[in-house]
């Protein structure tokens, strides 16, 4: 279908960019963090650094399986496919060093676990995140 | 096509339906709740190599007794399976501990516990570990026997070929902190061997020995930093060494007979090392100088360098490595006329412990499944007629040169 103005065009950009904008890093709104960089999300989702500024211990949240929401986090966040992650977290599972992120098994039970856990963050549509959590990073896709 | 491999073949069309039950989650972490307080999980690797040189064996590194030759395909060297469970018994105290069946000093498979380990985090910045845990004496040291968890099919043999200790007993400490934009972690472990290894046709007992050491690593970003030194103190000989030593005190020659003596001498592993992993691409740079006290062994120089860049599910790689150990000029004292054998077993123990060689490495990682990957790789090595350190059971007319070819599936689950 050829577009038939410059307008429209734009337009269709403009909303495309917005779409990819929306997957969002929640956390609890007690867990004293109002925002964090793509370095600290990408620190606590890798098991490198999980200490927050407020003292807590974070706890990222990760979605079961090949879940697409998964797949578009890790390659917004670090360019990365599941395979990668899973090897990246065999290096360090298996010689007994970081674990690796909680495992919820749909986004609800990602935002239930955020919202009993002070310290926990979770990745969601931005259109999911409710009253419950707290949105503290936007991931450009 | 050698009865072997066919055998081997045979074996791998049997495993392969196994293995995909085996890893049945369409990805790893999806059956392993890092919530629950107990996990068992698991890696492996099934492969087969060959390597085209009749004069020597080709080993993974000096741990392994035997190794492959004669362009046979075995699946010998790289073929392993490990399990390890996970027990969090509070959020700050965890339990691990790892059993390991591979191929082994004593030309066995008996399972062998390669970590057992209580590690307690008293907060997200601190973790103290007691109990057996993994030698990180070199960058990616202590994951060296996960194949999925790498890019290549083994860890390059030039480089981690001289490092035999995967596992000691005894603690270490880790602290991580922020630093200019990036994260400084330091390292401190101290403890016990308690692995023997295959040398020189027999084996040495290199365990019940201190070993310490210190790693700092430097995370910015897509970049890791890494500088390390370990030390081991041996109080074994290797017994060929010992019971030359033993003739050259006796015809008076005590300087070459102490330089055959390695109980009580110190061997130290430095290493620097750089990974750079951004998105599809991932290249890895790393030197190590080791130095031996012990006058017999020669210090040694090695290095290497591999890039990757994954194209979906396919990552082609190449490499290059090196290992050159520097000759010490060392005599008996004593007249050829009536020593000329002895000279020339001393000389020839010395040769022994010679590296000096070049690998061009090709290869490609397929990631069929989210925990599993095949893998096959070229490795050309190029080394001079001296080079037999890296070798086993070195036949005359040994060149320096041959080329190995693996094929291997990598899988966790």
């Amino acid at each position: 279908m050829a577009l038939r103005s410059p307008l429209l065009f734009l337009s269709l950009l403009l909303m495309a960019s917005l779409a990819a904008a929306e997957l969002v890093v929640v956390a609890n709104p007690r867990s004293g963090i109002e925002r964090l960089t793509q370095e600290d999300v990408t620190n606590i989702y890798l098991g490198r650094y999980r200490h927050l500024a407020s003292g807590l211990t974070a706890e990222p949240v990760d979605l079961a399986g090949d879940a697409a929401l998964k797949v578009r986090f890790y390659r917004a966040l670090v360019g990365k496919n599941l395979a990668e992650i899973n090897a990246y977290w065999a290096r360090l599972v298996f010689s007994g060093r970081t674990r690796p992120p909680h495992v919820a098994e749909n986004v609800e039970a990602a935002l239930h676990y955020v919202a009993a856990h002070p310290g926990a963050l979770a990745y969601v549509d931005r259109a999911q995140a409710d009253k419950r959590v707290r949105i503290v990073f936007e991931l450009g896709e | 096509m050698s009865g072997e491999f066919i055998m081997h073949s045979q074996r791998w069309m049997t495993m392969l339906p196994l293995l995909a039950a085996l890893c049945g989650g369409n990805a790893w972490a999806a059956g392993h709740d890092e919530g629950a307080a107990f996990s068992v999980r698991g890696f492996g690797t099934l492969g087969v190599a060959r390597s085209s040189s009749d004069q020597a064996e080709f080993a993974r590194d000096f741990s392994q007794p035997g190794g492959i030759k004669g362009g046979q395909w075995s699946g010998r060297i790289d073929s392993l399976l490990g399990v390890q469970a996970n027990w969090r018994a509070t959020p700050e105290l965890e339990l691990v501990g790892q059993l390991v069946s591979r191929y082994r000093y004593d030309e066995s498979r008996v399972p062998q516990v390669e970590w057992a380990f209580a590690k307690w985090e008293p907060d997200a910045r601190a973790a103290l570990r007691a109990g057996r845990i993994g030698a990180d004496f070199m960058m990616l040291a202590d994951s060296r026997l996960v194949g999925y968890s790498s890019l290549t099919v083994r860890p390059s043999t030039d480089f981690f070929g001289p490092l035999f200790f995967s596992h000691f007993d005894g603690a270490d400490v880790s602290l991580t902190w922020p630093l200019g934009g990036g994260l400084l972690r330091g390292k401190l472990f101290a403890g016990t061997t308690s692995e023997k290894t295959a040398m020189a046709g027999g084996i040495w007992d290199t365990s019940g020995v201190p070993v310490h050491g210190l790693v700092f690593d430097y995370l910015d970003g897509p970049w890791q930093w890494r500088a390390s030194t370990a030390s081991v103190k041996f109080s074994h000989d290797i017994e060929i060494a010992r019971l030359l030593a033993i003739e050259l005190r006796d015809f008076g020659a005590t300087a070459a007979a102490d330089a055959l003596t390695i109980a009580g001498t110190t061997t130290r592993y430095h290493s620097l090392g750089v990974v750079y992993d951004a998105g599809p691409l991932q290249v890895q740079a790393m030197l190590n100088a080791i130095r031996h006290e012990a006058g017999y062994l020669n210090h040694s120089r090695a290095g290497y360098l591999l890039a990757g860049y994954r194209l979906g599910t396919v990552t082609p790689y190449a490499g290059v490595s090196w290992w050159k150990s520097s000759r010490k000029s060392l005599s008996t004292g004593l007249p050829d006329i009536p020593f000329a054998v002895l000279n020339q077993t001393f000389d020839f123990a010395l040769s022994t412990s010679v590296a000096d060689q070049t690998t061009y490495t090709l290869g490609a990682r397929w990631d069929v499944r989210s925990n599993i990957a095949l893998k096959l790789q070229w490795d050309a090595v190029r080394g001079s007629a001296a080079s037999v350190l890296p070798f086993i059971r070195v036949q005359p007319g040994w060149n320096g040169r041959t080329d190995v070819i693996s094929a291997v599936v990598d899988f966790i689950f």
